[in-house]
């Protein structure tokens, strides 16, 4: 198990919203993040984006085509609107929930994104010598921020 | 998944076990594991859309993580698909299959 090291919390939770803590740098590290994922997110034929588009019939191609079919649009859509969110409201102060909903969905999707691209595996260790290095670790910094954003959503489970 | 960074409080594993699948219901929603998305999240996103308490929502995501997939809702097709298109929705690898 990974132990991450401690350090400050990227959201607070602040009443009904979410307060974010996150540097310049963060915040625009995240627009240019938000920025990619929304580029290639319409492209339908980049296979890095399986993840995104999972197959809901394995066994049945007829079916399966018909669902894609259905609801392909629909999750580029929403993913695209997640991205947009996202770039809007870097530099805010705080987060209203469906914002952080937008914000969880865009740095998950950046994750599945980055996570096929490098083949990840859960035996995988982080070797700092590897090519891969820096994309390891900006995974590691989507995942801190995803674990701190479902700490702060969970204030708004039960409330839908 | 990737190892949650603190231990998940799994509590009150005695809760009564609502069974998920039901003999009038042909269609079952499943989620796979992957490498990739993280336990706490996983777990979130079963609260979310299902309305799960987190005792079970953190269930079914061991579930998933040890024994590579877990039965999550279930329904006519109809319901079915509409699960596993907000599943997907959320980053979250999930199948629909007849239930037999």
């Amino acid at each position: 198990m990974i132990l991450r090291r401690r350090r400050p919390h990227a959201f607070e939770r602040d009443g009904d919203r979410t307060a974010i803590r996150l540097g310049d740098d963060e915040r625009s590290m995240l627009v240019d993040l938000a920025g990619q994922f929304r580029a290639v997110v319409v492209d339908d034929a980049d296979p890095d984006l399986r993840r995104l588009y999972p197959t809901a019939y394995p066994d049945d191609p007829e079916r399966d085509a018909d669902y894609s079919g259905l609801v392909h649009d629909d999750l580029v859509r929403t993913r695209i609107a997640a991205a947009d969110t996202v770039m809007a409201t870097a530099g805010a102060v705080s987060l209203d929930a469906d914002q952080l909903a937008a914000w969880m969905q865009v740095l998950n999707g950046l994750r599945l994104l980055l996570g096929t691209r490098l083949n990840l595996s859960e035996a995988d260790e982080f070797d700092p010598d590897a090519d891969d290095a820096p994309t390891r670790a900006l995974l590691s910094w989507l995942g801190f921020l995803l674990e701190e954003a479902v700490v702060a959503a969970s204030a708004d489970l039960g409330c839908a | 998944m990737s190892p949650a960074p603190v231990p998940l409080g799994v509590e009150d594993t005695d809760l009564e076990d609502d069974e998920v699948v039901d003999a009038d219901r042909p269609w079952i929603v499943l989620v796979w594991n992957d490498p990739i998305n993280l336990m706490s999240y996983v777990s979130h996103v079963f609260q979310k859309l299902f309305g799960y308490s987190k005792a079970k929502a953190d269930r079914l995501m061991l579930d998933v993580h040890e024994k590579g997939r877990a039965v999550v809702s279930n329904g006519a097709r109809e319901k079915a698909e509409m699960d596993v298109f907000r599943l997907h929705e959320h980053g979250l690898w999930a199948t629909m299959q007849r239930d037999d």
